[in-house]
This record gives structure tokens, sequence and C-alpha cells, in this order.
């Protein structure tokens, strides 16, 4: 039963998980309250391109990503109410543009399609020493910046303009929560792939927000939950012989419905 | 007729000798004609963030479609089908913000789908899902999406008293007669019957380009509906013709092309629309 | 006597009367639908299967006669127009229309970069009674044209509706009411936000309205406005008060009404001292039913 686990590229594949979940319990959270599933999820995808134009010219993929999904981030991810149907267009159209960017880029200036479908939905079984790496770093990063800057990140998040009337409002928490954002993307890209990143930071936060209330519980519960749902989904995708990412992505989405569903049906047995 | 003007009236018109870009031309041009109309009451509603989950969605659809080797369309239905139930379901959900459980929903459909298209051993095409696959556009194609855009180009006539007077004031317009549940309801439907049409040549991540870009932009420009939506059709058709020559001259792929110039022109008229506003706002400041 | 100058005669409003009757909750409703435009009797309304959260609310509006509606924002006012309206069903007691009720809601509620002309908004008004296929006819066009001329906005009606100015967007709102041939106004706050110029102007189109036999309902928070006018009905969660207003604005009337917000100012008159409110914060809900 435990056979996939005494493969060396899924040990790797689990050592990634297990410190995504780390990222997925801290940053994801923050992901959640602040209402930033959207920009992830576009941050993600704008990662594209960059990682194209890294592979075809050669530097090192997650500077490429980083890139793009910083640009990204930083022109977008207003996280003051600018109008939000404003912000929701420019958000999806210029996530739209990086995809084909970065499609045009695959299969016409690079001849790459191949590896396309890898970019887009992860390679976990094909993790390197460099991503894990990465992934522990963003975890880290995540980590002290949640415990230097959590309570503006929450001052912000509950009342953006009384902050801004007591003078409180220094964009660059913010900012800061947009870098980590755009950071955290990147990290989840050779997992997921770019078209999948909310699977890791988002579903899990989102899970787990059902059942509790307070912020450091909810962190916990994350991690832990993001962590039994990799372990999980690698599992079935070595015995299956399915993607990997797109497993991870199915698991903990199912683990979310039941979640809701119980806690509709059943709003005592949920505390 | 000078030889200069002729040699280019040729190099515009040759593209489209062939009956494979004329088809392409004439899908285009019907992407542009609902996306233009349809794409303002998306945009004027607040509908874009629905209309991206709608389309990324109904992905799972897709793929079976494709495995089955059953008409996209009647895999792009029931995928859209149980995209919305699913959305719906989600928006339902307390606890979290309605937008990130949608997000969590379509999350998990997309990977459903990228699950089913890259377990098997024969490979299901996957990128023409995504990306679009314009030029491979049949007379069936055609007609089926002729037909759809009628129905939605006549529903929208139909009905555009009752949308404009939920639009402008929600409560009131249920003191008028109108429910908006049904409103929102039919603003559904034609969304999805827009993104079957579209997903053909467009693809599934492209397509919420045609629907959005074009009507944003023209919202930026004008502030009545009517030329609002005339404009929209004209930007959406304009970028369609000229992603079809980008992919014929410069060989790149058809669908991002029409994609990426419709997000150019877009992105045109809101640096436009800024600049104005701040060349105003210094003028108001000095006068 | 009132029969010919509200237009239609007697048998149209009796029909009339007969046919809204299935408004009516609880008992059976009584006779006196023939004079006046509307009569509540011990109405209570209330959101689905909660308790009414108004109640007792007993009055009747006659043609010609502005009521002001007072009460706290939350104390039962929109509720009110709601079941005038036919959107809430009464949970007990009576209520008999005997003419359209038309909806004037505060501006801020209609969305102000809506591509619409002060046009279009009049020819909304056309939508009630129309079937859902039918386009505008030409004879729409000319009511509603009719209508924006009525309230003096006829040179406006290409205009954008956000591109005017506070007042003629409540004026145009009128305009869609009177576009449905209402015979019952009910207009929510709408003086707020107005300078004093528009403020007058609305006040003596609402005189002129009524004076054509139209009733007028008027939410407001403005007592001193409220004096002026034909009667005043309280409202908090309850019925405290309905009558003219020299009579029913007593001091124990407001403090049941409106709590602790009253002002009490020190007036030219020491025996009649000048009440005021507080001014309320502006809340904009959507008022929906508490799930």
């Amino acid at each position: 039963m435990l056979e996939p686990f005494q493969l060396p590229f899924v040990q790797r594949a689990l050592v990634e998980l297990l410190l995504l979940a780390l990222l997925a319990g801290t940053l994801g959270c923050w992901i959640v309250l602040r209402g930033l599933a959207f920009p992830v999820h576009g941050a993600a995808a704008a990662a594209f391109p960059g990682l194209v134009l890294a592979d075809g010219l050669g530097f090192a993929a997650p500077l490429g990503g980083f890139g793009a999904a910083l640009l990204f981030a930083l022109a977008v991810g207003r996280l003051a109410t600018r109008g939000r149907e404003g912000n929701d267009t420019l958000t999806a159209l210029v996530l739209v543009a990086a995809l084909a960017l970065g499609i045009v880029l695959a299969s016409d200036v690079f001849h790459s399609a191949a590896s396309v479908e890898s970019l887009l939905f992860g390679s976990l079984l094909a993790i390197g020493a460099g991503d894990v790496r990465l992934a522990a770093a963003a975890a880290l990063i995540a980590l002290a910046a949640s415990w230097l800057l959590g309570t503006r990140w929450l001052a912000s998040g509950f009342d953006p303009a009384a902050a801004r009337s007591l003078g409180v409002r220094s964009p660059l928490p913010d900012a800061c929560l947009l870098v980590l954002v755009a950071l955290g993307a990147v990290a989840v890209l050779s997992a997921v792939g770019a078209l999948l990143a909310t699977a890791l930071l988002v579903v899990p936060a989102a899970t787990t927000r059902l059942l509790s209330s307070r912020i450091a519980g909810w962190g916990l519960a994350t991690v832990a939950l993001a962590a039994a749902e990799g372990i999980a989904g690698l599992w079935l995708a070595v015995k299956l012989n399915a993607p990997p990412g797109a497993t991870l992505a199915v698991v903990s989405g199912i683990v979310f419905a039941l979640v809701a569903a119980t806690r509709t049906l059943a709003p005592e047995a949920a505390t | 007729m000078t030889p200069a003007l002729a040699t280019v009236l040729d190099a515009l018109a040759h593209p489209f000798s062939q009956g494979l870009m004329q088809r392409a031309l004439l899908e285009v041009l019907l992407l542009a004609a609902v996306g233009g109309t349809l794409g303002c009451w998306i945009v004027l509603g607040g509908l874009s963030y629905g209309a991206e989950s709608l389309a990324h969605g109904m992905f799972p659809g897709l793929v079976l479609a494709a495995l089955a080797g059953v008409p996209l369309l009647l895999g792009g239905a029931a995928g859209i089908l149980v995209a919305a139930l699913a959305v719906a379901l989600a928006g339902r959900v307390r606890g979290i913000g309605r937008d990130d459980a949608v997000a969590v929903a379509v999350t998990t459909l997309f990977g459903l789908g990228a699950l089913l298209a890259l377990s098997p051993a024969t490979p299901v095409g996957i990128q023409g899902l995504l990306f679009g696959d314009v030029l491979g556009t049949t007379s069936a194609d055609l007609l089926a999406g002729a037909a759809l855009v009628a129905v939605v180009l006549l529903a929208m006539w139909l009905a555009h008293q009752r949308l404009l007077a939920a639009g402008f004031d929600r409560s009131g317009a249920r003191a008028l007669g109108i429910s908006p549940f049904a409103v929102d309801a039919l603003l559904l439907t034609l969304l999805a019957l827009a993104v079957l049409v579209a997903v053909q040549g467009l693809g599934n991540l492209l397509v919420v380009a045609v629907l959005v870009a074009p009507a944003a932009a023209a919202r930026l420009v004008t502030r009545r509906l009517a030329p609002m939506m005339a404009l929209a059709v004209a930007l959406g058709a304009v970028a369609g013709i000229g992603g079809l020559y980008l992919s014929y001259y410069a060989r790149i792929a058809a669908g991002a092309s029409i994609a990426g110039l419709l997000v150019a022109g877009y992105l045109l008229a809101r640096l436009a629309a800024v600049t104005s506003q701040v060349r105003k706002g210094s003028a108001t400041a000095a006068g | 006597m009132t029969a010919d100058r509200a237009g239609g005669g007697e048998d149209a409003r009796v029909a009339a009367g007969r046919r809204t009757c299935a408004r009516v909750g609880g008992s059976d409703s009584t006779g006196p639908a023939r004079q006046a435009l509307l009569t509540a009797e011990k109405l209570a309304v209330g959101y689905e299967k909660a308790a009414p959260v108004l109640n007792d609310v007993t009055f009747a509006l006659e043609p010609g006669e502005r009521i002001a509606v007072l009460g706290p924002n939350g104390g039962g006012k929109t509720t009110l127009f709601r079941a005038l309206l036919g959107e809430l069903r009464p949970a007990h007691g009576t209520l008999a229309l005997a003419g359209r009720c038309a909806s004037v809601p505060q501006t801020e509620r209609s969305r102000l970069d809506f591509p619409v002309s002060a046009l279009d908004v009049a020819l909304m008004g056309t939508i009630p009674g129309r079937p859902w296929w039918r386009r505008p006819s030409r004879a729409d066009r000319v009511a509603a044209r009719a209508a924006l001329a009525r309230v003096g906005l006829a040179d406006r009606a290409e205009r954008t509706y956000g591109e005017l100015s506070g007042g003629q967007r409540q004026r145009v709102l009128i305009a869609r009411a009177l576009v449905q041939e209402a015979r019952v106004l009910l207009l929510d706050e709408p003086f707020s936000g107005l300078d004093a110029t528009s403020a007058a102007r609305l006040e003596a189109l609402l005189a002129e309205l009524a004076g054509e036999g139209r009733g007028v309902l008027i939410a407001t928070h403005d007592l001193e406005q409220a004096r002026r006018w034909d009667r005043v009905l309280c409202v908090n969660g309850r019925q405290i008060a309905f009558g003219e207003p020299a009579t029913a604005l007593t001091h124990d009337v407001l403090a049941a009404t409106y709590g602790g917000a009253i002002v009490t100012l020190p007036g030219e008159d020491p025996g009649a001292p000048h009440h005021a409110i507080m001014p309320p914060h502006h809340h904009h809900h959507d008022h929906a039913p508490p799930r």
C-alpha cells in the first residue's frame, strides 16, 4: 500500500508538498481573509509566459516566473476597492493576455509546445532540488512576514476606510502582501502549475475557514489539512497514473464540498 | 490603381481566398457580434468574474466530449450546466466570501478536466480545448454558432427594457413588476450560450476576452448603450480580423492572436481614459 | 364628489378597488375603499415566516393628501412601502388600494454610471402591464416625454441620467412614477442631499401633483417639513400616531418614534419648543428579508 512512497521522486514530491502545506497554511489564510483568490490565480497564470521565456532563453525558470507574477500582482492587485468591477475586468483580461502570450511564445517562438502542459498543470513528480529550496524559502518568508505584518494586514482588511482615516494606512504592508502573493504563486508552480495555484493556496484555507473562526487555529488546521490532502493526492496520482497536480486539486475540492455540505446539513456537528 | 495599392489590397484579400480562412472569418464576426452586444450587459452588470468562472468551469465537459468523440457543443453545454450549478451552490456556502467559494468550485472543476485530459494514454488535444482552434471551424460549427448567436441577439432585443431597468435600479425594478432574479437568470443563460459559441474558436482559457474586452473598452469611451454596443462589436471585429491576419502572415496561433489584440485594445482604451482624466484634472486645477 | 376629479369614473375605481383587494390578508375588506385612495386597517407586515416587523398600522390616504411618514431607519417605513407596492403580503389586517402605487426611491439606489438617458428612465415606467415581448410603442414614448415635461425636464430628456443634478434626478424618478399612471406616489427621503432651491422646487411639484388628485406618501426625517403637510404617520415597529401634524407630533409621540434621537432646540416661542431629529446615518441596505 505504501509502495509509492518508496520511490525517490515520490519522496521528493512529498517533501515539496509538505513545505507547500506550510505555505498554504500561512499565506493561504491571508489570501482568503483579504479576498485575494482572483489575484493569486492571475499572478500564477501571469507567470506562465515568464516561465516559457526563461525556458526558451535559458535563464532560471523561477526568475522568469517571479518577474511576471510580480508585475501582475503589483499592477493589478490593488487592494483598495477602487471600483471592483474595473479591477475584476482588468485582472481577467491581463490574465488572458498572459496566457495568450505564453502559448504564442511556446508554440510559435520557442517551439516548446510539449512542455506547455507541465507548465500549466505542474510536474510534481519531476521536482528538482531547486524547486524544494524555493518552496522552503517561500514558506519561511511567509511565516516571517505573517508574524511581522499580520496585525496590519488584519486591520486593513477589516475596514480599509477607517484604517485610512485613522492615518494608519501606509501602503507598504499591503504591498508586501502582494509581493508575497507573487512569490507564493511562483513557489507552487512546479507542483500544481500555473492554472491550479489556487488548489493549494486557496482551497485548503477556505475549507478550514468553514470550521474555525480564529486566526491561529485556522492556520495550523490549514497546514495539517493541506499536508493530508497532499499526501492523499500524491498517493492517488501514483496509483492511478494520473497527473498529480490535477489530482490534488480534485481531492481538495471534494474535501471542501464535503465540509461545506456537512456544515449546511448539520451545523451543530461542525463547531 | 497604383501597383503599391494593388499589392496591399491583394495582401489583404489573399488570406481569405481559402475556405478555411473564410470560415474562420465568419466565426470571428459571429463572436464579435455576440461579444460586443452581450458583453455590454456583462460588463455593466459586473459579471466579468462570473463569465470567467463559467468559462473555466466548463472544461471537464469539453474534455469528456473530446474523449467520447462527441461534438464539443454538447460537451460544452453539459459542462456549463454543471459549472453553473457548482457556482450557484458555492455561492450559498456560508462562512467564506462568495468569490472565494466560487474560486474553489472553479479550480476543482478545472482540475477535474485536467485530470481527465492528461491521464489516458490517448492525448485529447488539450491545447486545442484550452486555446481554441478557430482555423478548424467547420461549416457545422458555423451553423450552430450562427443559430446560437441569433437566439442571444433576439433575446437581448426583446428583453432590452427589462435588462435596462433591472440593471439601473434593482429594487426599483421590482416595484415595476420585473423580477431581478429572472433577469439574472436570463443574463446567465445568454452568457452560457455565448461562451458555448466562443469556446470553439478561442478555447476555454481565452474565451472571456471576446466577451469582456470590447465592451469594457467601449464603456470607457461612450456613456450611452447603443453606441457602446456598436463600438464594442466594431472593436471585436477589428481584433478578430487582425488576429487572423497575424496568424496567416506571422504564423502565430490564431486564437491567441485574437485574444491578445482584444486585450491590447482594452488596455489602450484604459490608458487613453486615464490620460484624459489626468489632463482634465490638471486643466481644472490650473483653470 | 371626488369621483370625477380623479379621472375615470366611480365604476373604474370600484373595480380597481375590488381587484386590488387581493392584497388583503386576514379578515375581509370593508367598504371604504371608495373615497380614499388607500386604507389600512390594523395592518401588520413581515418578511416571509418571521414575525411582523411592522404592526397595527391604521390610516387612510385621501386624494390630494400628502402624508409624511416618520420613523427611524429600520423602523418599518420601507416595509410599509413594500407592502403598498404589493411586494409583501400583509400578515394581519387589511390593506385596500383604489389605484396603483408607484415608488420613487432615493437616487443613490440607481446606478449613476448606467448608460441611460432621462427619457430611458421615464420610459421604464411603461414596463408594468406590457408583455415582455413587446417594445415600447409610440404612445409610450409620448407618455414618457409628457411626464418629463410635467416635472419640468422636457429639455433634458436626452441627457444622461448620471449627469443631472440631484434634484433633477429625483424629478426624473417622479416622472417614471407618473408614467405608471399611479394614483399614489411613495417617495423615500426625496429631499436628502438637495439644496434649498431644489428642495423648494420639489415641494412645489409635489403640491401640484397632490392637487391633481393624487396621494403622496413621503418618508422623511425632516420634522419641519412634515409639519407643513396634511398628515403625519409615525412608525417604529408599530404605528405610534397618525393625524394632523399640529395634534399628532407631541413630544411623547416623537420620543416613542425616534427614541433618544430627539433634540430639543430653543425656539422663538418658549411655549413651543423646537424639536429636531439627529441626522441619521445614511444606510444603503437593500432591505432584504433576514435569512
